[in-house]
């Protein structure tokens, strides 16, 4: 790749409001979209949220009004860029249909950033974290059969599988175990930090998404199911949260969001199918080049550094949504009776786990066991979908 | 990888005492019909589409009968909510009657089922969202039940798998037109009722 983003002008801040007719997009066909175009909405879609959230931080910890004005001109624009990305999910869609999207995200996007990133303490981060939330697909997709009649097949296409992961009961961990030890902002490599962002953004949406809509269902395992999920999202936001230096100042975070945008705007134009789609990526991302520009000029002018001391000097390989089949199915067979003490990893259920579990479960099987146990009730069987063969782990395959 | 069959809405295990989640989970059978009309040819899409063509008609019937006289009863508003609910559903029986005697092998077929199935799914979302909420709201335990019996009765009516030894499209044209089937299902509803 050549494009640095640092080198290009995007479309001034001034012209980039858009009126309610350019706004107004519309949604993508559920039953007949590319399933990654519907992975790569949800994916920008959680970082245009993190964009939001992150400037109203910065904005409330900032004395100087000016650079509140700064802040909230280029937020109001991210703002709408949210609006047109998540306004391409379509009405028709249920919860549960949208639910397990977001499972298919946090699969694909989560394992490739696994495969991708070079600092070992990270990714073992990564590789621990997928394996729940590929659990977390299964359990979903039989709820969704259970409920709506259909296979979660219809909507990941026999690109991602779903058999059981880690199991998710026992994903609760005492919360002091879920605090990772951060990276060195001035050792790491530029793309790491681009990756500890992606995946806390995307996590953050979907622990947002899960506790805000599990309410709304009126089936008792739905809710439950939501609940428990939800609950394992808030670990995952602290496990990914706590991988970024702290030390990191606040300009430099907001140069480094901005960059991530310009970034992932770029991979996912590189790779869409859906030429109307793509042209929105396009458009976001010349957006996107003039955001990052403000950001810089906010950086060096408040930071009294160079945001190139910070950045990467070029934008790395284009992230891509792609299968990781082979990968997952590695996972499976060697990490999936981890858990975390303290900052790193074991196979033991030590104390403080298997006090959190006696404490949690209250001695009664949890929603995403239930869900199973009502399922197979429904069909005499369970759905799982394994296009490569049966399940790596022989304890876990169908009985 | 075997091929996992989802048992159509009544003949799962499911306790069935609860309206709403049966109709939602028939909602789930047209949807898995269109897909296999989409994915079909030939004879087999021809035979899939006289399945769906029952279906739908079927479980539009069922609800007029059973549905939306409950909601005009019992729900406010409850007039308005099914006269909006109608509307839709009659853009989707003329949508319906224009494919019905269509060759499912004419070129033009599909475009117009696509269109047929955004019809179908807007008005299915809208009846869960405005509609079926008001039900479960309403209904007491045994009146979600009661409601789900006549549903129930109408759903024999239209297998969305082939019957054995109604394999081929001709055999099951042999069931005769929607409209005959239509007046089946609401004898069957009303008998389940205790109407007649």
């Amino acid at each position: 790749m050549t494009f640095n983003p640092l080198e290009q002008r995007g479309i001034p801040l001034d012209r980039q409001l858009r009126n309610w007719r350019e706004l107004n997009v519309a949604p993508i066909d559920p039953d007949h979209c590319d399933p990654y175009t519907r992975c790569r909405i949800i994916t920008m879609n959680g970082i245009e949220v993190e964009a939001i959230m992150f400037s109203h931080h910065m904005a409330r910890r900032s004395p100087d009004v000016e650079v509140k004005r700064q802040l909230a001109g280029t937020r109001y624009i991210e703002a709408q860029q949210q609006r047109v990305v998540n306004w391409l999910l379509p009405g028709v869609s249920s919860v549960l249909e949208t639910t397990i999207a977001y499972e298919q995200v946090a699969v694909d996007l989560t394992a490739w950033v696994a495969r991708m990133e070079p600092d070992p303490y990270l990714k073992q981060a990564y590789q621990f974290g997928v394996l729940e939330d590929f659990d977390h697909l299964y359990r979903y997709a039989n709820l969704y059969e259970m409920i709506e009649h259909r296979k979660a097949d219809a909507i990941v296409d026999g690109l991602t599988e779903v058999m059981p992961g880690r199991p998710t009961k026992y994903h609760h961990r005492n919360p002091v175990d879920n605090v990772r030890d951060p990276y060195d902002k001035d050792e790491v490599n530029p793309l790491s930090k681009l990756h500890a962002l992606t995946i806390t953004s995307t996590e953050q949406q979907t622990m947002n998404f899960y506790m805000n809509t599990g309410p709304t269902y009126m089936e008792p395992i739905a809710r439950q199911l939501y609940q428990e999920i939800g609950l394992i999202e808030e670990e995952h936001v602290t496990h990914y949260e706590s991988l970024v230096d702290p030390g990191e100042t606040w300009w430099e975070q907001l140069v480094n969001h901005e960059y991530n945008e310009c970034y992932l705007y770029h991979s996912f134009m590189e790779q869409e199918s859906d030429p109307r789609i793509k042209a929105i990526w396009e458009l976001h991302l010349n957006m996107e080049l003039e955001h990052l520009h403000i950001a810089c000029d906010l950086m060096r002018r408040h930071d009294g550094r160079d945001p190139e001391s910070v950045l990467a000097p070029q934008l790395p390989d284009v992230l891509t949504f792609e299968p990781n089949k082979a990968y997952l199915r590695e996972l499976l067979d060697t990490q999936i009776d981890l858990t975390t003490l303290g900052a790193g990893y074991v196979r033991e259920a030590h104390e403080r786990f298997e006090k959190m579990q006696e404490d949690i479960h209250g001695g009664e099987e949890p929603p995403s066991e239930r869900v199973m146990t009502q399922h197979d009730e429904m069909f005499g069987r369970e759905y799982r979908l394994s296009t490569e063969g049966e399940h790596p782990d022989p304890a876990l395959r169908e009985k | 990888m075997t091929e996992l069959h989802t048992p159509q809405a009544g003949d799962d295990a499911a306790p069935d005492n609860d309206v709403v989640g049966l109709l939602m989970r028939q909602h789930g059978d047209v949807r898995n019909l269109f897909d296999e009309v989409e994915t079909s040819e030939g004879d087999a899409r021809q035979e899939a589409f006289r399945r769906l063509v029952r279906l739908l008609s079927v479980h539009e019937t069922a609800k007029e009968e059973v549905v939306h006289p409950y909601v005009r009863r019992n729900v406010v508003g409850g007039d308005g909510i099914v006269e909006d609910r109608l509307a839709e559903a009659r853009s989707a029986k003329e949508a319906l009657s224009a494919l019905d005697d269509m060759d499912t092998n004419d070129p033009k077929f599909l475009s117009q089922l696509l269109a047929l199935r955004a019809d179908v799914q807007e008005h299915a979302r809208a009846e869960e969202r405005y509609e079926f909420t008001h039900i479960r709201r309403s209904a007491d335990t045994a009146g979600l039940a009661s409601l789900a019996k006549g549903i129930k009765a109408a759903e024999a009516m239209a297998p969305t798998r082939p019957h054995p030894g109604v394999e081929s499209a001709k055999a099951n044209m042999a069931l005769g037109p929607v409209a005959a089937l239509v007046d089946r299902t609401r004898d069957a509803v009303r008998k389940a009722a205790g109407r007649d």
